[in-house]
């Protein structure tokens, strides 16, 4: 439930978010213009966010709180640190070696046993995606000082 | 036996990666075809070329052509895609390459149109722009059935009330809608209630057309060719300074009393901050590519203008169609 | 000499070894990358353009129909497997396809997406070779007040993607609408929701938000869970397709391929469009309606013909009037450019041998691949036996280097996390992605067809109700709106009056 009013809340930023950005938008001479739509979708984004959030709360009572884990939190801001990490290091490193780093760590975040094996599969996966995509069909990838 | 075959599978990955790496190496593009004096400029790297737009679009088509004319000069080139925002998307990844004399880029009309209508934080000053390679001029079209016969009665049609003439092209601001602009202009009439309709491609555009909701279109030559030989619209005049020889029968604008010309051209320009010497030597291998077979034969297969200009005039031209372009836009109300 | 000659003359240039060849490697090239999220038929073709000018014309052609339809089969295997579709228009086939394969029917759901990918195509081939003409004719005649009614049919269907809670169905349809709004806006060139930055003004790719809301809120799902080491079990029974499985799908084959082959001939009718409807309709008409959302055969099997018909559909409009309407089209007629043809009107007379040794590949490659891959749908299921660790660490390498092929910029990969977590969310608020996907693709559309016919006619909204096309679609709205409302209320009396007479 508290899932449905976070989404619920994030709706009614959106809500916010795509009117100010439509008031904002300049007359033109078309018949209907720019914002013609926006507006009457961050008004809908709005009451449905609300519906939402009032039909979370109406059950959380009801319900009562659902049990905690506190672990998985971590573990979802651990991809989220890789994925970051590969996106503003694959530049740097070429795509063989964030590709298998990031094989590796999530393979280990979602609870493989080995590291080692988990790298080993990784730089294979990479390693061939990378002589077919690159080399063989043509679609450049990032390589890093090593050539690849 | 089983422990053995437990073992196997236990390297098996390792060995997997070893190997394609082993070969990812041995595959490594070999940069000996490089002629003397680029290969110095290139310093033994590969020469990239960025299409700024999606595949199959102008600028890809422009990019491998000039790829296939290369290979023919410096061997392997890489072209790849960054598309969107007519192109200042990938403007805007470009100046970061500032000094690489490796890295060129596509450009033309409607990358100078698309800089001014975004307000993009770079244009083209922010590069060397190399040469001039190609244009297409533009057709205004109508359907087979419709009443408009030729450019007088269009006129008219403009001049008594521009907002009942509704006119089908590509994307907003793009050539096409800056021709738009130029016409309403030279009828006398405000360029800001012109009555464009935006498409993402030709196709779409044609599709529009076809089922005649739209009064008129406005596309490239080489897109809308085949529809005007085979019958299904008819073309009222040509946007060139002459006729064209693929329509002998069809008049300028200038003909029919219309002041105006336009042609999307298509140039290649190089990051800024390059040197002198390196500058002249990228705009040597360029106009050596288009005396190519390859590239020739490119010009024929597309339809494409051949407009090669280099150096000192290509950038006085640029200079010039950023100053047109941003006045036309200002007007009709982009930018 | 009438078509069906020059058909046979096709077959006969098309069946030399050395063809053969280069249609069974455009085939694998195109399953292969039909499989990856963001990479597709349309960037391979491109790519592997300037490497094919040393073949003759006819090989080249051969090989880029070969890596088309071999795109639209490979699209489908991770849908199933993974809940990953290859592309857009195979994110329908999760639905029930991934719920069938963790069922352990994923051999039957490959098995019944690959028959009707060949049934889909071949009929779609067909058509070509004979009425393309007529569907040409069909396809031009639609502006944009046609696009309006075409599009508000499709959003009536949506309600059988909607999921049990309306509420919840609705707020995921706005949020992919919203995304859909990011970029410039194509009439005016204005940016919306863009807040300065580059990247977006060219909107978010569909096939990044499709991978985000899949497959990476899936892996996200799986460390919330802590189910990282689970594996399902792949093959409950021993025939790949059972009789049963058989006659649910082959109707259902067939209403896709009538809603594929025409919408995608439209210039903007899309490959994804015909899926909605096709989904829709199976779930109408299913003898099984509790099935759907549990692994419906029908589910799989419409949607499937539906694609790969569009696939053929689109050759329509670009071999007979030279008009591209898909990325792919575009750059075959390149291809075709580079080879010195020029689609169109005048195409079949001047360069016949040629269209018509095309054509025969494509039934020749269509073959290939119902070969290719119909065994293959054992081998393809073991590959749910890896662990969820394993799969999922995959579906990154895979995810990541579709958005980069689709994007290219850090920019984009940080969009399609902030996505995933947003998926994230949805599942874990029982929310479905499904609706938001469709948003998505119809939003732009609707939108933009609307201001287009609005700008046509200068305001006046009775261009939306003109013609005899947008009329006859306005009334097929109006039979679903009743249908989906009048219907269930008719079916609730009747139950309960069954049930009142078994009481008595």
């Amino acid at each position: 439930m508290l899932a449905s009013a976070g989404f619920g809340a994030v709706m009614l930023v959106a809500a916010v978010l795509v009117i100010v950005d439509a008031v904002r938008l300049p007359e033109t001479a078309e018949a209907v213009g720019p914002a013609a739509v926006p507006l009457p979708v961050g008004v809908l984004l709005g009451v449905v966010g609300a519906a939402l959030l009032v039909q979370a709360r109406t059950q959380f009572a009801t319900a009562g709180a659902s049990e905690a884990q506190p672990r998985a939190g971590l573990r979802v801001l651990g991809m989220v640190v890789a994925l970051v990490a590969f996106a503003l290091l694959l530049p740097l490193l070429g795509y063989v070696v964030t590709s298998a780093a990031l094989f590796a760590a999530s393979a280990t975040l979602l609870g493989a046993p080995s590291l080692l094996r988990s790298v080993a599969y990784g730089w294979a996966l990479a390693a061939i995606v990378f002589l077919v995509f690159d080399r063989l069909i043509g679609l450049s990838l990032p390589s890093g000082p090593w050539g690849f | 036996m089983e422990h053995a075959r437990r073992r196997a599978r236990q390297w098996l990955p390792a060995a997997v990666a070893v190997l394609a790496t082993v070969a990812i190496v041995v595959t490594a593009p070999d940069e000996s075809h490089a002629g003397s004096t680029a290969r110095d400029v290139l310093d033994d790297q590969q020469l990239r070329i960025m299409a700024p737009a999606s595949p199959g679009g102008g600028w890809d088509q422009t990019s491998r052509e000039m790829q296939a004319g290369l290979r023919e000069l410096i061997g392997r080139t890489e072209v790849y895609n960054v598309s969107g925002a007519g192109g200042t998307i990938g403007l805007s990844q470009f100046v970061r390459f500032d000094g690489d004399p490796t890295q060129l880029m596509a450009t033309g009309l409607i990358m100078v149109g698309a800089v001014v209508a975004n307000n993009a934080e770079h244009s083209l000053n922010d590069t060397t722009p190399l040469a001039r390679l190609t244009t297409d001029y533009q057709v205004i079209v109508v359907p087979a059935d419709s009443e408009l016969t030729d450019m007088a009665g269009l006129s008219e049609a403009m001049r008594t009330d521009l907002p009942a003439v509704s006119i089908a092209g590509g994307s907003a601001g793009g050539a096409e809608h800056i021709l738009a602009g130029l016409m309403a202009k030279a009828v006398g009439a405000d360029p800001a209630r012109v009555s464009y309709v935006a498409h993402s491609g030709g196709g779409e555009m044609l599709s529009t057309l076809l089922s005649g909701r739209s009064t008129i279109a406005i596309s490239g030559l080489s897109e809308i060719l085949p529809q005007i030989e085979a019958g299904s619209v008819r073309a009222l005049a040509v946007s060139s300074p002459d006729r064209l020889d693929a329509l002998p029968d069809v008049p300028t604008l200038r003909e029919t009393g219309m002041d105006v010309e336009l042609q999307n051209w298509r140039g290649v320009v190089a990051p800024a901050g390059i040197s002198d010497e390196q500058e002249r030597v990228l705009e040597e291998l360029i106009l050596d590519m288009t005396e190519t077979e390859s590239w020739r034969n490119a010009l024929e297969a597309r339809g494409w203008g051949d407009a090669t200009l280099a150096g000192e005039e290509f950038e006085d031209f640029v200079r010039s169609e950023q100053d047109r372009v941003a006045q036309v836009l200002a007007e009709i109300g982009l930018g | 000499m009438d078509s069906f000659g020059l058909l046979l003359d096709g077959f006969a240039a098309a069946v030399t070894p050395e063809h053969l060849l280069w249609a069974l490697i455009g085939v694998t090239i195109g399953t292969a990358v039909g499989v990856l999220p963001g990479v597709g038929p349309a960037l391979t073709v491109a790519l592997l353009l300037p490497i094919t000018f040393r073949l003759t014309p006819e090989s080249a052609l051969i090989m880029f129909a070969g890596i088309y339809y071999g795109g639209m089969y490979g699209g489908s295997t991770t849908a199933i497997l993974l809940n990953t579709p290859g592309e857009s228009a195979a994110m329908i086939t999760t639905l029930e396809g991934n719920k069938m394969a963790r069922a352990g029917r994923a051999a039957a759901a490959l098995a019944t997406a690959a028959l009707g990918s060949f049934v889909a195509a071949t009929i779609g081939t067909v058509a070509l070779t004979f009425v393309a003409p007529l569907v040409a004719d069909f396809a031009t005649s639609f502006g944009p007040p046609e696009y309006v009614a075409l599009m508000a049919v499709a959003f009536v269907t949506v309600s059988a993607l909607l999921g049990r809670s309306l509420l919840k169905g609705v707020a995921s349809l706005l949020v992919g609408v919203t995304i859909g709004l990011i970029g410039i806006d194509s009439q005016t060139g204005q940016p919306r929701l863009t807040f300065g930055v580059d990247a977006l003004l060219d909107g978010i790719d569909v096939v990044i938000v499709v991978i985000a809301l899949f497959a990476l809120s899936e892996a996200f799902g799986h460390l919330v869970t802590g189910t990282g080491g689970t594996t399902v079990q792949p093959l409950r029974e021993r025939a790949v397709m059972s009789r049963s499985d058989l006659r649910r799908s082959w109707p259902a084959w067939l209403r896709g391929t009538a809603f594929g082959f025409p919408i995608g001939a439209l210039p903007a009718g899309g490959a994804e469009v015909p899926t909605f409807l096709s989904y829709a309709t199976e779930k109408k008409l299913s003898k099984h309606p509790e099935e759907f959302g549990h692994g419906a055969i029908e589910g799989v099997a419409g949607p499937e013909a539906a694609n790969n018909a569009a696939a053929a559909g689109v050759l329509v409009p670009l071999l007979t009037i030279g008009l591209p309407t898909s990325a792919t089209a575009a750059v075959i007629l390149t291809a075709f450019q580079s080879y010195g043809l020029q689609p169109g009107p005048q195409l079949f007379s001047e360069s016949g041998p040629l269209v018509w040794t095309l054509i025969a590949s494509l039934y020749i490659g269509n073959i290939m691949l119902l070969v290719l891959n119909l065994p293959l749908a054992k081998v393809w299921a073991r590959l749910l036996t890896i662990p969820a660790y394993g799969i999922y660490a995959g579906v990154l390498v895979f995810a990541t280097l579709g958005t980069f092929a689709a994007g290219g910029t850090t920019v984009d990969l940080l969009v399609l996390v902030g996505l995933g977590l947003l998926g994230l969310l949805m599942r874990q608020g029982g929310i479905p992605v499904a609706p938001a996907v469709v948003g998505l693709i119809l939003g732009p559309i609707a939108e933009q067809q609307l201001r287009r016919a609005l700008t046509l006619s200068e305001g006046d909204p009775s261009i939306l109700f003109s013609g005899a096309i947008t009329i006859v679609l306005w009334v097929v709205v109006g039979i679903a709106l009743v249908a989906s409302i009048v219907l269930p209320v008719l079916r609730r009396r009747r139950d309960r009056e069954t049930a009142r007479t078994l009481a008595d």
